[in-house]
């Protein structure tokens, strides 16, 4: 129910904003058509300032992934996994979900094909997927296009939220289907 | 930190697959030079296939793989040389020889000699696998940033339209009053009327409804206000941390993606996920703004004062 509600919302909330804020800007006089592209002027500017910082984050990520560093750093973190009672299997997920979306989409999607989608690894492995974003593009694209380059606590902050993320999915998932 | 991030990924990356290629060389795990025998089948018209069983294959290797006791490819021969096409199900050794020979999914092979339908082969030498990897991820990444940067244009170009229209009518101003609570609270340093705070709730509730298309434009619109505020230019400020740990949490109501995939790989229960990633996100949330307000304060992170007009080159604030 709730579910269905919040679906057809999603679908209608784009244009359902997109009329509320005409209506009301061309009840308060604004001459919308004027304003509109006096904003999307803009667009092309931000794309093309970001791309340096895409194409550097991109590309780090891009070589580590494709050295098999990956590997290495799954054996070698397995263990503390075990610890805390994570699935291996899900560990690799939980590592890239940070690096790389179309990755850990990848990943995801080959968890849930070897191990079923209803199983316990399935549903804790798309639930660590749902549980975060991708932080290292998030940062670039967001910083690129204001040109910030210290980023200051920015890594920090956004790798803790990851890894309480993750580790949140564990919890709930183990509370209630493990 | 981002400098050492990215120094990191990109020298642990190059030596990783430095050491692994040294170590495949050195155990000749490829079997380069090594002749390797099969049988050959005709089949109707041009194509043909080739068998060998999981036995000779694990010996000959000196592996253990995952297959059925007799494997097959499809192969065509042709003149001194035999085409074996691989596939996904194929063993991983020889669909990687297959991508470093020519990226493609076929081995051509050398024909040793034939007998009847026995046939010898030498495989093409494979070596520097992962080298050869990390520089075709060097290539395909550099493109793949620039063709996501592009095709941002037009989503772009048209959320920054209507954010205008909804800033010049004063609508961002109204939004930003009914959330002024909780945004003064996350975020102090912003003035509570000011176009950032109705650009990032409309980004975060853009995120809230898993809308992605209208949230990165938002976002970036936000930075873009929050930029304006920031006195020093090319540093973070404390807003910003704060507002894009939130967005690396990605709290959502609908993970659609995950559900999405959930129900293709036909799940009974497909958003069985939507508390339990709920739950996840939103505790990643509050995680990242307590570590950003933590965090800022820490002498490592403190903004130093610098000389304006300083360039790229001068370094991370350490």
């Amino acid at each position: 129910m709730i579910k269905t509600v919040l679906e057809a919302f999603s679908i209608v909330a784009i244009p359902l904003i997109i009329a509320a804020f005409i209506a009301y800007a061309a009840r308060k006089k604004v001459p919308v058509y004027e304003s509109f592209v006096a904003g999307a002027k803009g667009g092309f500017e931000i794309a093309i300032k970001i791309i340096p910082y895409l194409v550097a984050m991109l590309v780090a990520i891009g070589i580590f992934r494709a050295s098999g560093a990956m590997e290495l750093l799954v054996k070698g973190l397995s263990p503390i996994a075990h610890a805390i009672g994570m699935p291996p299997e899900v560990l690799p997920l939980a590592l890239l979900r940070p690096l790389s979306g179309s990755g850990s989409l990848g990943l995801m999607a080959d968890i849930m094909k070897k191990y079923g989608p209803d199983s316990f690894i399935g549903i804790l492995a798309s639930t660590m997927y749902g549980s975060s974003e991708t932080t290292f593009y998030v940062l670039a694209v967001y910083f690129g296009a204001v040109n910030i380059y210290r980023t200051r606590h920015a890594v920090a902050a956004g790798l803790i939220a990851d890894a309480v993320g993750m580790l949140g999915a564990l919890l709930i998932c183990r509370l209630l289907f493990g | 930190m981002l400098n050492y991030v990215w120094i990191g990924l990109v020298l642990i990356g190059v030596l990783a697959a430095a050491g692994s290629d040294i170590y495949d060389a050195s155990t000749n795990r490829y079997r380069n030079g090594e002749p390797f025998e099969l049988q050959y089948e005709t089949g109707p018209g041009n194509g043909g296939k080739v068998l060998c069983t999981k036995k000779y294959f694990d010996t000959f290797y000196g592996v253990s793989i995952k297959s059925a006791d007799t494997l097959t490819f499809p192969a065509t021969l042709v003149g001194s040389s035999v085409n074996i096409t691989t596939d996904e199900s194929s063993p991983q050794l020889w669909k990687t020889v297959a991508r470093t020979d020519d990226n493609s999914k076929q081995i051509t092979a050398k024909v040793l000699s034939r007998k009847g339908d026995r046939v010898t082969i030498l495989l093409p030498a494979t070596s520097l696998v992962k080298t050869k990897a990390v520089l075709d991820a060097v290539i395909s990444y550099s493109e793949m940033a620039v063709k996501i940067a592009l095709g941002l244009i037009g989503v772009m170009a048209f959320w920054l339209g209507i954010m205008k229209l909804a800033e010049d009518s004063g609508m961002i101003k109204i939004i930003a009053r009914i959330m002024k609570p909780i945004m003064v609270r996350v975020f102090p340093d912003i003035p509570p009327d000011h176009p950032a705070i109705g650009a990032m709730i409309m980004n975060m509730s853009a995120n809230m409804l898993g809308l992605n298309n209208a949230a990165t434009p938002l976002g970036l619109k936000a930075m873009d206000e929050l930029e304006s505020l920031n006195p020093h230019k090319g540093t973070a400020s404390n807003a910003m941390v704060t507002f894009l740990a939130i967005n690396t949490a990605g709290l959502t109501l609908i993970p659609a993606t995950a559900i999405a995939i959930r129900a293709a790989l036909g799940s009974k229960d497909p958003t069985i996920i939507l508390m339990t990633s709920f739950f996840g996100a939103g505790l990643a949330t509050i995680a990242g703004i307590i570590a950003a307000k933590a965090l800022q304060r820490l002498k490592i992170y403190r903004i130093k004062e610098e000389p304006s007009g300083d360039s790229p080159a001068s370094g991370d604030t350490k």
